[in-house]
């Protein structure tokens, strides 16, 4: 196990370019900290070596005046897909996402950038470049494919300045159904999730449409969360159920990450109540929740299901959701669920898509997709997410996420800062939409607009703790040095579009919008403890099933690192199982 | 016809005598069951567990040693950092260079967009061209592909297209479990090839029946597949091809095999109709293409390529920003037209296709076998094959398995990366030296 912090040649680097061993005083900005519960206080904040240190009044350090700006922790998307299979799969379908009508996208003037382009299908290069000027200083791919993880692992490492980590998908793979099918002991799954998480190097599981890209390898169209699977006759609940518990007994901080069944149906807010009660109580993270609100009320059959989702998020402390707000405009989803990805395929736009059946182990679906002002569906989908972000009481179990790229690019975080700040600028938007949504909307009557100090929650506090990731998203002494100064501006938008100084690990790497430094991201991961028993049950299987050899499926810690481009590996801490 | 296969190997058991690992890097099915005998008397690298004639004729091109190759400047024997310098200076001259082969792993890949990015290079892999059957008919309306595991688990049809790949690719069949009973019966189909593609099937039959048929094509493989989809949608078509869209239908799960080295020029449009078939298939019942090529590192340098800049190779890192031309961006036009004034060529798996003789300045990143060819002009370096000289990450043909590669010799040559790097700090070391 390597200890968090120690140097690696990413650090002999920086080093020798003599950047984080700068002692800096951030002096005199509005510090926004909700982890540590400082909400607007005029304050410095020092950074050596890469950490948030306290200094001295006096003490020798380089100051940096950032009066009239609020100081807030670097952000964290904790659901965003910016690597591996799927996503470059979206690059290759959408060659036009990299051209401007029919010519070259013309390269920013930054000798630092290396060419790379696309909006909703950004190169990795570019991800790391428009996330770090827009403050984010870490970002979570939710949906790699086990037999994918090096490609996954690769393309984050080549994600520049972010820290990275995944989730790897489990409950589809024909293993796992079997032996929970077989009824046989839970420890043998338990295990087997365990060894997965070390042979992947996760930092979670992610389970999409439990049981339905297996099902739909078997010519199942349909899975409902207490319909059988047609080949290993287990249902939804039990998947949810039995990797939810695994997590919790394994101690991966992170709890399960599911996307649930039936994404997209209209009525499908059902199938998520009965997932949340098929957790019986078990922590678990429900991601892009607003494809999963909605219900079948009137004339058209399509009805928001906010309030209901809402309702249940509020009685349900177990549980926390990431919205997954849908923006107008051209975008691609990107998705592991094949089984509802080909139901949407019909709709894609430009007309085409690519689907793929992978290693009896998850699946992928790539939709291209215009979200329009005029249509009844679209408009209601961009109300039903800002009511779930506005009706969810309690922030700490709400992150702010548009499902990168599925609802729209993540570039689109700073107008759907505003739209959830300025409930004036939100009216204006929602009186441009399709008229029975602008009529009728729920969204309409809510008046609530969220605080800095709640936007700080959602972006960057809330994902740390749901990540359990101690030092990360606050700025106590001893946290790491990322850190976003924004510029305060009435406009939310401009505000967090172009933040004055953005800091990772104590290196300035943006200062308004223009990229100073490229210093490698670290790899978040959690090493839980199983029996290495299971190791034998699927050495067996994968020789009898699979197409790689056993001794080849896990990823060690020297190839990660080269995999990662020499970024830092980041284990998480797991917790004491109960 | 390559040799029949010998005795049944399952392609991921281990092998025997607690010999390490080995993944082959010859072909882009990049077998993971069998094992290299490097024997340090003789200096022979023997494959072991398997009798793929590509992978031993492959191995037959390798010693078991420190490799004698030298790098090379217009003919004579120079150090590693001569080459290095004199490969910067010709780079720094070029007003367009382009990199083409691109035979190398991902870490070479990496590293050569960075340079590419230096240089304003184009990017075009060996062979290109079928590279770009795929990736255009992708561009245009997609697909909906399959995996190894996929195939091993449940087809029980399978459809090759255009004849047998078994020579080019050895294992294939067995890599697809045919013969196993993961599937209680399966039966394959050879649209056009010879009459006896199907010989090899006998050695396979194992615990499942399998079952074969080949049928001669209907016109062309345009038309062949143009009336298949035709027939699978329902329409009208000769009776073998009927016959055959009915087994599609009735399958659980068919797969349709194309192999992009052996398609005709404008084979993307093959490639489509095999789309569009599978796409009819998928409203009733399951099927999926699967993808032959991208070996020799083709798809690895694509991937790579598409992930960091946005966009696939044939594409180039021009100053106004990044221009995709998958027909334009083709190494032979570009060097027939004169289009670019240097060639890098890469070529770490093997010295076949040898360099095209462009009649410019160019440098080779090549096997060491390269080296006895490479006595004119121009700077030759040879570097380790990734698999055999050192470790590496390539692409399995299904795209979606990156495998780790092992080094099976210590021979002493550097990486593709290695002198990629080398050479991106030369020539920035050049450039600061004489600004422009």
């Amino acid at each position: 196990m390597i200890p968090p912090g120690r140097p690696t040649g990413d650090d002999r680097r920086a080093q020798r370019d003599g950047a984080p061993l700068t002692t800096l005083r951030l002096c005199g900005g509005r510090i926004v900290d909700p982890t540590n519960g400082v909400d607007g206080e005029l304050r410095d904040i020092g950074i050596r070596d890469g950490r948030i240190v306290a200094l001295a009044a006096g003490e020798a350090a380089q100051d940096i005046d950032v009066s009239g700006c609020v100081v807030m922790a670097g952000g964290i998307d904790m659901h965003t897909h910016i690597g591996g299979g799927k996503v470059n799969l979206a690059r290759l379908l959408l060659p036009e996402d990299h051209r401007a009508a029919g010519n070259p996208i013309v390269r920013p003037g930054n000798s630092l950038e290396l060419a790379s382009c696309g909006t909703c299908t950004p190169g990795t290069l570019a991800i790391g470049y428009r996330y770090a000027e827009m403050g984010y200083t870490s970002a979570f791919e939710p949906a790699m494919v086990a037999a994918n993880a090096r490609h996954a692992h690769m393309e984050m490492g080549d994600v520049p300045i972010l820290d990275h980590g995944a989730y790897v998908m489990l409950g589809n793979d024909e293993l796992f159904l079997q032996l929970l099918a077989e009824g046989g002991n839970f420890q043998q799954i338990r295990d087997y999730v365990g060894w997965t998480i070390h042979a992947t190097k996760a930092m979670g599981v992610k389970v999409v449409n439990p049981g339905g890209i297996s099902a739909f390898k078997f010519n199942q169209r349909k899975l409902d969360v207490d319909e059988g699977h047609v080949r290993w006759q287990v249902t939804p609940r039990q998947v949810v159920h039995t990797l939810a518990r695994a997590l919790r007994e394994l101690g991966v901080p992170h709890p399960l990450h599911i996307h649930g069944s039936n994404l997209g149906v209209a009525g499908n807010i059902e199938s998520t109540l009965q997932t949340i009660a098929a957790l019986e109580g078990l922590p678990a993270h429900l991601t892009h929740i607003q494809f999963h609100a909605y219900g079948r009320e009137g004339p058209k059959k399509f009805s928001s299901a906010a309030l209901q989702l809402a309702e249940a998020v509020n009685a349900n402390a177990n549980v926390s959701i990431d919205v997954g707000q849908i923006m107008f405009g051209q975008t691609v989803t990107a998705s592991g669920d094949t089984m509802r990805q080909f139901a949407n395929a019909d709709l894609a736009s430009p007309r085409k898509w690519i689907g793929a059946d992978i290693e009896c182990d998850a699946g992928c679906g790539v939709v291209p997709f215009r979200y329009r002002e005029q249509s009844f569906v679209n408009a209601l989908q961009w109300a039903i997410g800002l009511e779930i972000f506005l009706l969810v009481n309690d922030p700490w179990r709400v992150v702010l996420t548009t499902d990168h790229p599925n609802g729209g690019p993540f570039t689109s975080y700073p107008h759907l800062i505003r739209l959830l700040m300025d409930r004036s600028f939100r009216d204006e938007q929602l009186a441009r939409l399709h008229p029975e949504v602008a009529a009728n909307a729920a969204l309409k009557s809510i008046t609530r607009e969220l605080t800095l100090y709640e936007i700080a929650i959602m972006t960057r506090a809330a994902p740390a703790r749901l990540l359990g990731l101690a030092d990360r998203g606050h700025l106590g002494v001893g946290a790491a040095a990322d850190i976003a100064v924004y510029r305060e501006d009435t406009n939310r938008e401009t505000m967090f579009t172009t933040p004055e100084y953005v800091f990772k690990d104590g290196t300035l790497v943006a200062r308004a919008g223009r990229i100073t430094a490229l210093p490698v991201g670290g790899t978040h991961f959690v090493e839980p403890g199983y029996d290495t028993a299971i190791e034998k049950t699927l050495r067996k299987h994968m020789a009898a099933h699979g197409s790689v050899n056993f001794d080849h499926f896990a990823i060690g810690h020297d190839e990660l690192c080269s995999c990662c481009n020499g970024g830092r590996l980041l284990p998480a801490a797991c917790f004491e199982p109960a | 016809m390559s040799s029949s296969p010998v005795s049944l190997v399952s392609p991921v058991s281990p092998v025997s005598g607690g010999t390490a690992p080995w993944t082959c890097p010859f072909c882009p099915l990049l077998c993971d069951g069998f094992a290299v005998h490097a024997d340090a008397a003789r200096g022979t690298l023997t494959l072991v567990g398997s009798d793929c004639a590509r992978a031993q004729q492959a191995l037959a091109r390798f010693r078991n040693g420190r490799s004698a190759a030298r790098p090379r400047v217009d003919g004579r024997e120079v150090d590693l950092a001569t080459a290095v310098a004199a490969a910067a200076k010709a780079l720094q001259s070029s007003r367009q260079p382009l990199f083409a082969g691109l035979g190398t792993d991902a870490a070479g890949a990496r590293a050569l967009y960075r340079l590419a990015h230096d240089t304003g290079a184009i990017s075009d892999a060996a062979n290109g061209a079928a590279l770009m059957h795929g990736l255009r008919a992708l561009q245009d309306r997609g697909a909906f592909t399959t995996t190894l595991a996929e195939v091993r688990t449940r087809a029980d049809l399978i459809v090759c297209i255009g004849g047998s790949p078994l020579a080019r690719l050895p294992e294939l069949f067995r890599r697809f479990g045919v013969g196993e009973d993961l599937v209680a019966a399966r039966h394959i189909v050879f649209v056009g090839g010879a009459a006896d593609a199907d010989a090899p099937l006998a050695g396979l039959a194992g615990a499942a029946p399998v079952s074969s048929e080949v049928l001669a094509l209907e016109g062309d493989l345009f038309d062949t597949v143009a009336r298949l989809a035709v027939a699978v949608a329902g329409g009208p078509a000769p009776a073998a091809l009927a016959a055959l869209a009915q087994r599609l239908l009735a399958a659980h799960y068919s797969v349709l095999v194309w192999e992009a080295a052996s398609l005709p020029p404008h084979g993307a449009l093959v490639v489509e109709s095999l789309n569009r078939i599978v796409g009819t298939l998928n409203r009733s019942t399951r099927a999926a293409t699967f993808p032959l090529g991208g070996g020799d590192g083709a798809a690895t340098a694509n991937q790579v390529h598409a992930w960091l800049s946005g966009l696939p190779t044939r594409t180039r890192v021009a100053p106004g920003g990044l221009e995709h031309e998958p027909l334009r961006f083709d190494t032979a036009a570009l060097l027939a037209d004169r289009a670019v004034d240097l060639l890098l060529w890469v070529s770490s798996f093997s010295a076949v296709p040898p360099p095209p003789a462009p009649g410019l300045p160019h440098i080779v990143l090549g096997h060491p076998a390269l080296a006895a060819s490479f006595s004119g002009t121009g700077i030759f370096i040879p570097v380790a094959t990734p698999g055999i000289g050192s470790v590496g990450h390539l692409f399995r043909t299904d795209g979606v398995v990156l495998m780790p590669l092992h080094r099976v010799v210590e021979d002493g040559l550097p990486s593709v990366a290695e002198v990629t790097q080398q050479l991106q700090a030369a020539l920035q070391l050049l450039r600061l030296e004489t600004p422009a």
